[in-house]
């Protein structure tokens, strides 16, 4: 992994590399027309969720290639400033507020809930545009005008896999485990009504401390409780932990999770002790989008393997289209390029037809919909099972 | 929630199982407290260093798991004892407070667990690419490979850790430099060489916990740090600081504990307990803790030591 | 840029006063705590809470935060002069981790989520340059609050505890009582610092004022030199300052965090060794190493009696 970003990341230079092979086709313009459209990106590249992280800036690193090899935005070309958050709150006040205040740039993409919520008080203050990707709090619709998410939120999903269940699984008792930190207990605390609501019973609700590795009493008292079905809202490490130990007990309840679980890695880690996990992505599949299985292929010929948490990985790539879009508008209405006037063109323009995520439009709420799809561990492979 | 004699006996067996590293992790922290009067923090720094030797051994050099445990071994006893002599012995010369000898562990600590991820990068790692191990059932326990394997581990270090401080010229020499350290050295036995032995020990306890745990699970380099250190630091509190063996027997029972009081307290409170087990431990009974220490003649500071005074006087 | 610089000069300025606070009961009252960035927590979360939910005034509910945290700090304090040393750390350790747990679990706080949504100390579009001076002088006021304390007939108390404390206990409670006060006013100011930060950034978490962020203050404290007024503020700025220096350096991102701290704790460790007292201590007044082993040991020696 470090191999990888080492040679892949830098600070800003990288983004900007392949800008020069596909030169602008119309030179002749003025210096400020052909000055490049900066953006931000913030996401953890180091620290216990860079595993997330690497993956969804290799994407947004292909999207801007693509964008700027097709002509960029009338001729200028975009280009991201990555910077590291670490998925820690204070780190990202510290990197946002050098983003909107040293590299000036008039819109950034962030994730990680617990990061977006405390750097949205600067991007409203800084009337920057902040497009939220992957925070799955619900919270997220109120932090203010700034602050979009292109992302739906985890009510979406664990609305959808609560009722999907209960409705179309035939699941009557659940056994809910959380990490106890932002997105596990928010994650969990939708699925446990969402599922109640369809008219079933949560037998259990149990959290569990970031970077736990033994779960033995856990797992017994799931055992007792004797749940048709086991809801996990973690993270990686400590899922695969958790249902490892859960199979080496006799435990073979169905396992669901969300989209963090959607990883190879954990397959592997599993061996045929994951067959049956179910998960959760707002993404669409192969099914419904042509381009996946060549997004899919282009990572394999890069890497020789599926991206961690593909879902994510495909908003991640989308977010520069949207800002893309944005930027043209601007620019179409003789506009400056600041985070107001890119506000204003959300707003105007409201639905986008994206590459790896379909139709995408922005609610009143600052939300967007999307449909859920089921996957399921099935001969070592995620497979589609369902979609709500 | 109903505690039945099945559910008992594998909480009982799997607990058990699990407490073991647990149980060599607080080993290695008492007994370098005993012997070398440090509370030694970068004991998380040296468990990171043993499991990314072994991580080198086995996923790189493909090593099977015994010479890779032992490469991890030797790497670790290495680092331990370079901390002695280049670290500890020279602020325990210059009579450095309390403070000096805290901020030094858990800066190392953390100065070792930056490598790491600078190294190895940040994402969760298991030693071998499967944590499922096979398993069995005697009667209705579930009993896994890696249980038969952790006991005998934990049970094999630990008795050869009892003989050796207890039958070999070594290993009472260790134990006459913890109970007085000046008068050991009168009586010809080599002090720095008896805090080289302790941090050896030490590494060796603690590279078989860190492989127990990553054949278990996946850790991050941070993991030693934030989560195994405090269970040791509790362990040898509880224990009665002093008595290496004692704190062994609390990690076992602390882990077995946690198992067990899932079933009354929801598992976010079982840590605040562990706190607050601390607190009480220490401010309520000072004494307990400190009569420990008193048995083995004037109290120092860990890592201090007494002033000229007191030698002379116990030397009379 | 220049508000980049006013958030960095806030930040330091937040900085400066817990490392000034802690100063007084490291370095002064020689109570060997780590528990600094709870009180820190304390008056962050209850400035930001009385502000919310009460709708009172951001200052007051600042002030009200602090007063908070000196009176939280004798639930370690008192029963810690019952003990000293090595086990005042761990002890501290544990109040500080089972405080911020608490934190982390009840819904009242925003639990792990974070508590969001917290009032602004001032609405300006002079915000950070308003924010950054009354900072800059609440330092100045509190540096030389603490340069009359430690110098004046406070001042002299405390160094004849300071020098023999087996002398100094025998005035009795006196003794006591300056500790507990030293605790009470270095938590105070803590708590003050806590509710700076929260009506400025407007978020908190439980998770920034672990035993990481003891250890970074600490670092603070002992790289300036502890036992001195200036060499706290002076080790608050540097420390503030180089991790932001080093992000200028464009290193690759994905090693600059893990490079960042190695360059951080690789420097502490090296500062411990080659320069002890700290980089604005003088080799007789100040250090950590300047008075403790003889206080201690004096101490230690009447426990073991």
């Amino acid at each position: 992994m470090t191999k990888r970003s080492a040679s892949g990341l830098s600070r800003r230079g990288i983004l900007a590399a392949p800008l020069v092979l596909g030169m602008p086709s119309v030179i002749g313009r003025a210096f400020a027309q052909t000055e490049p459209l900066r953006f931000g990106v913030a996401d953890p590249l180091t620290g216990p969720s860079a595993i997330f992280g690497l993956d969804q800036m290799q994407a947004v690193r292909w999207a801007v290639e693509d964008i700027n090899s097709a002509g960029g935005v009338h001729g200028r070309k975009l280009e991201a400033i990555i910077v590291d958050h670490q998925a820690k709150p204070d780190v990202g006040i510290a990197v946002v507020t050098r983003l909107l205040q040293v590299d000036k740039v008039p819109t950034f993409i962030t994730a990680f809930s617990n990061v977006v919520k405390a750097v949205a008080p600067i991007a409203n203050r800084e009337k920057a545009l902040m497009l939220s990707v992957g925070a799955n709090s619900p919270d997220i619709k109120n932090l203010g005008d700034y602050v979009y998410t292109t992302f739906p939120l985890a009510d979406v999903d664990m609305r959808a896999l609560g009722s999907w269940l209960y409705k179309s699984q035939n699941k009557r008792r659940a056994a809910v485990l959380y990490v106890n930190h932002e997105t596990g207990t928010e994650g969990a605390k939708v699925f446990s009504a969402a599922f109640k609501e369809a008219g079933g019973e949560v037998v259990l609700n149990e959290s569990y401390e970031e970077q736990r590795s033994d779960f033995t009493g856990l797992v017994l008292k799931v055992r007792a409780a004797n749940p048709d079905i086991v809801h996990i809202h973690s993270v990686i490490s400590d899922f695969t932990a958790i249902v490892a130990q859960m199979r080496q007990l006799g435990l073979n309840t169905q396992v669901t999770s969300f989209q963090t679980a959607f990883n190879p890695k954990m397959i592997q880690e599993l061996g045929k002790a994951s067959e049956g996990i179910i998960v959760t992505a707002m993404a669409p599949s192969a099914e419904d989008n042509a381009n996946v299985p060549k997004y899919l292929e282009r990572w394999q010929a890069a890497y020789k393997r599926e991206p961690i948490g593909l879902p994510y990985t495909q908003y991640f790539h989308d977010a520069p289209y949207i800002l893309a879009a944005l930027f043209k508008h601007v620019l179409d209405q003789k506009q400056a390029v600041t985070g107001e006037n890119l506000r204003k063109a959300l707003l105007a323009i409201k639905t986008f037809d994206l590459p790896l995520t379909n139709r995408i439009t922005f609610n009143d709420d600052h939300t967007v919909n999307a449909p859920t799809y089921f996957w399921q561990v099935k001969d070592g492979k995620f497979q589609v099972v369902g979609k709500l | 929630m109903d505690l039945t004699l099945d559910l008992a006996a594998q909480l009982t067996w799997t607990g058990l199982a699990s407490s073991s590293s647990y149980c060599l992790f607080a080993l290695a922290f008492a007994l370098v407290l005993k012997v070398n009067r440090i509370w030694n923090f970068a004991q998380a720094g040296l468990m990171v260093v043993a499991y990314f030797a072994m991580f080198i051994a086995f996923r790189w050099l493909g090593l099977s798991p015994l010479p890779g445990a032992i490469l991890g071994a030797i790497t670790t006893i290495l680092a331990a004892m370079a901390l002695e002599y280049w670290g500890f012995r020279i602020l325990r010369q210059r009579n450095s407070s309390v403070l000096t000898f805290f901020i030094f562990t858990i800066a190392m600590s953390q100065f070792l667990i930056y490598m790491a991820e600078l190294i190895f990068g940040t994402d969760p790692k298991t030693l071998f690419p499967s944590i499922i191990a096979p398993v069995r059932f005697v009667g209705p326990v579930v009993v896994s490979d890696w249980d038969l394997i952790a006991l005998s581990l934990t049970v094999t270090l630990v008795g050869a850790l009892w003989l050796f401080l207890r039958k070999t010229r070594e290993g009472k020499a260790l134990i006459a430099v913890s109970d007085e350290p000046d008068l050991a050295e009168m009586y010809g036995m080599n002090k720095d060489r008896a805090y080289l032995v302790s941090m050896a020990l030490a590494a060796i306890l603690m590279s078989a916990g860190m492989y127990l745990i990553g054949t278990k699970a996946a850790i991050f380099p941070s993991t030693p740090l934030s989560q195994f250190m405090i269970f040791a630091v509790i362990a040898t509190i509880i224990g009665g600081i002093g008595n290496i063996f004692a704190a062994g027997i609390a990690g076992i029972f602390l882990a077995l504990l946690q198992s067990y009081s899932i079933l009354v307290i929801a598992s976010k409170w079982q840590i605040l307990l562990l706190y607050i087990l601390i607190f009480v431990v220490i401010i309520l009974f000072p004494q307990g803790v400190k009569l420990k220490l008193g048995k083995r003649g004037p109290a120092r500071k860990a890592g201090q030591l007494p002033p000229a005074d007191d030698v002379a006087e116990k030397a009379s | 840029m220049i508000e980049f610089l006013l958030t960095l000069a806030i930040l330091a300025g937040i900085n400066v006063l817990l490392a000034c606070g802690f100063n007084l009961i490291l370095g002064y009252g020689g109570l060997v705590s780590v528990a600094q960035p709870v009180f820190y927590a304390i008056g962050a979360y209850s400035s930001a809470l009385l502000s919310m939910k009460l709708g009172l005034p951001v200052p007051l509910a600042m002030v009200l935060g602090a007063l908070i945290a000196a009176i939280a700090s004798f639930g370690l304090s008192l029963p810690s002069l019952r003990v000293s040393g090595d086990y005042l750390v761990i002890a501290s350790m544990g109040f500080q981790l089972g405080i911020i747990h608490i934190i982390n679990n009840v819904e009242f706080t925003g639990a792990a989520s974070g508590l969001s949504g917290i009032v602004s100390a001032i609405e300006s579009p002079w915000r950070s340059q308003i924010y950054a001076g009354t900072i800059i002088a609440i330092c100045a006021v509190t540096i030389l609050a603490i340069r009359w304390l430690v110098t004046g007939p406070y001042g002299r108390a405390i160094t004849a505890m300071r020098n023999d404390e087996e002398v100094f206990a025998s005035l009795g409670r006196d003794a006591v009582h300056i500790k507990v006060t030293l605790f009470a006013v270095g938590s105070g100011i803590a708590g003050l610092a806590g509710g700076l930060y929260a009506h400025y950034f407007l978020f908190l978490t439980p998770d920034q004022y672990g035993i990481f962020s003891s250890a970074t203050l600490l670092t603070m404290v002992v790289v300036g030199g502890a036992a001195t007024v200036r060499g706290p503020v002076l080790g608050a700025i540097f420390l503030t300052v180089l991790p932001e220096a080093i992000r200028f350096l464009n290193l690759p991102i994905a090693v600059m965090a893990p490079l960042q701290g190695v360059i951080f704790t690789g420097l502490v460790i090296l500062f411990l060794f080659v320069k002890p007292e700290g980089l604005f201590g003088s080799k007789s007044g100040g250090g950590l190493d300047a008075w403790q082993s003889r206080a201690m040991s004096s101490s230690m020696r009447k426990g073991a009696k």
